[in-house]
């Protein structure tokens, strides 16, 4: 069976259209799904409620406390759960934690 | 492109019919439709992460309770310490919130060419029809041995009129009575859960000055199989000569009329409480995906689709792979972590676009071992190589990246406190 090109060709070409102006997955921000791994001890993007509100607090104070809890002797349970992610993880999720609006909640 | 042959145009017919559904696609989002079956932890955030990330993405969430009773700080709900109100979680703020749909019935038969799910409701059957159909049924008990009747000796493993059973049952408790509890084999939910009991049973026992009482544990494993140290020394120490461990009790009949139980490590009759918690296995919806041989239903750790890719599995029905000796545990903290998992992956799907493979999923939880005191227990993992017994790769899952309990000095007040803070954070994150 003989395919016709033309048709293929604008079959491809209304693929890569569509695709191109479907917006969800080419805007999720990086770090969005890691990042909602903190949500539950505080809070759906970090806005609490629960332990310290992340929303809004600068990607490299983020990066830096989660950097330190993960490197130094466990003491509280964030020195343990920083210790489960790879230092570009932990960088992916300050970078998205400093991107929310805060709650305006915060203590 | 003009020598395709005949099989190639199939191929390219089908893509063309897929393209024809895109437009749907492009106009902000309204492609999509989810089936979530099971509103506990896993199925509730599954819902509202698929509605908060996913635009115009139909959810419906099919669960038989009008509300959902948390197990997580049930065994304080044991003690009167809290009431049954404290953890009990609705679905209203999924619906205005988030726009969630609930439909109020029991999932009972999945057509998977047809992409469509049968429900039992008050009313009669209805049909959902899907795009994903996601199962979140949570846990369901192994057959017993013997004769149980939990309406005479409850598990209290599902939290509710169980927990109500079993908390009268201790409150009549008198001086020198045995409360005599069996811990499931592993896997099972939540496994410092049986432990944490034993604990704060006891600490209620000697706060009523129940002089002579007893806390007698049946352990089915070999060793105790969460926060070793901090259960251990409540045992041995903060607990001693009220609560008396027994590994490798393997249950092998129980009679709920004598309150009786026969296990590989001895016999006990007429206990005053028989605290009988089963071995568990998949819920029922979720194992007709097919089970694998400790009861569970295996998913793509990336996607948790099972063979099926639009029929997903999260929370205690599934089994993650992972290496060897570290198991991803069931617990409500960590369904929650799933279904996040479990959502991006699918609104990805929906997009036409593969599952993120940098991901990573946690629990952690606070254990009450006093009134006024609790341990805790962390536990991390990351998609990557995962290992058997001898540390050769055997392929890709979660890996364990680290797991941890409190230090002793931890086990104190503070973070007695601080599993409040946690509940409560993680029931607003999976619920409202």
């Amino acid at each position: 069976m003989p395919f016709p090109s033309k048709t293929i060709s604008l079959i491809a070409l209304s693929i890569g259209t569509v695709l191109g102006s479907t917006p969800a997955v080419a805007q999720v921000p990086p770090g969005r799904m890691l990042a909602s791994q903190c949500a539950q001890c505080h809070g759906t993007n970090g806005q609490g409620p629960g332990f310290e509100e992340l929303a809004g607090k600068s990607a490299n104070d983020l990066y830096g406390d989660l950097r330190e809890m993960k490197l130094r002797p466990v003491e509280g349970i964030m020195d343990r759960q920083a210790r489960g992610y790879t230092d570009q993880q932990l960088r992916l999720i300050a970078d998205y934690l400093s991107t929310v609006t805060p709650s305006g909640n915060a203590d | 492109m003009s020598n395709f042959n005949r099989r190639q145009f199939l191929q390219a017919a089908g893509a063309a019919t897929a393209c024809a559904a895109l437009p749907r696609a492009a106009s902000a989002n309204t492609y999509g439709r989810v089936v979530v079956v099971g509103g506990g932890f896993g199925g509730a955030t599954v819902a509202k992460y698929l509605r908060l990330w996913g635009g115009d993405v139909q959810v419906t969430l099919v669960e038989p309770n009008p509300t959902h009773i948390a197990c997580i700080l049930s065994n304080l709900v044991l003690t009167s310490a809290l009431s049954m109100s404290r953890i009990t979680l609705g679905y209203s703020a999924l619906q205005t919130n988030h726009g969630v749909s609930l439909m109020q019935g029991r999932a009972i038969a999945i057509d998977p060419p047809g992409k469509r799910l049968t429900v039992q409701t008050p009313t009669g059957q209805e049909s959902l029809d899907y795009d994903h159909l996601v199962l979140a049924p949570g846990i369901d008990f192994a057959p017993a041995p013997g004769l149980w009747d939990p309406n005479l000796t409850p598990h209290a493993w599902q939290a509710g009129e169980q927990t109500t059973r079993l908390k009268n049952q201790i409150a009549a408790m008198r001086n020198g009575d045995r409360f005599v509890m069996t811990v499931p084999k592993s896997p099972y939910r939540c496994p410092p859960g049986p432990y944490e009991r034993a604990c704060v049973v006891a600490d209620y026992l000697k706060a009523k000055r129940r002089t002579g009482a007893k806390v007698i544990v049946l352990d089915a494993n070999p060793s105790i199989q969460a926060e070793p140290e901090a259960f251990g020394r409540a045992f041995s120490d903060t607990h001693r000569g009220v609560i008396q461990y027994f590994p490798n009790a393997q249950v092998q009949s129980i009679d709920s009329a004598s309150r009786s139980i026969v296990t590989s490590a001895g016999t006990i009759n007429n206990a005053t409480v028989l605290n009988y918690i089963p071995n568990q296995k998949a819920g029922a919806i979720a194992a007709l995906l097919g089970v694998n041989s400790t009861g569970f239903v295996p998913v793509n750790p990336l996607t948790y689709a099972t063979a099926i890719s639009t029929i997903h599995v999260i929370g205690d029905s599934c089994a993650v792979p992972a290496s060897d000796g570290k198991a991803v545990p069931k617990s409500g903290h960590m369904a929650n972590s799933e279904a996040k998992v479990c959502a991006d992956a699918i609104l990805r799907a929906l997009n036409g676009e593969a599952a993120d493979q940098n991901i990573a999923t946690s629990s952690a939880c606070y254990s009450p071992i006093t009134a006024r005191t609790a341990s805790w227990l962390s536990a991390n993992f990351i998609y990557g190589d995962i290992y058997d017994a001898n540390g050769k790769v055997k392929g890709k899952g979660m890996h364990r990246l680290d797991i941890g309990e409190a230090p002793g000095q931890r086990v104190n007040n503070d973070s007695y406190q601080e599993m409040f803070t946690w509940a409560d954070s993680l029931f607003a994150d999976s619920f409202v």
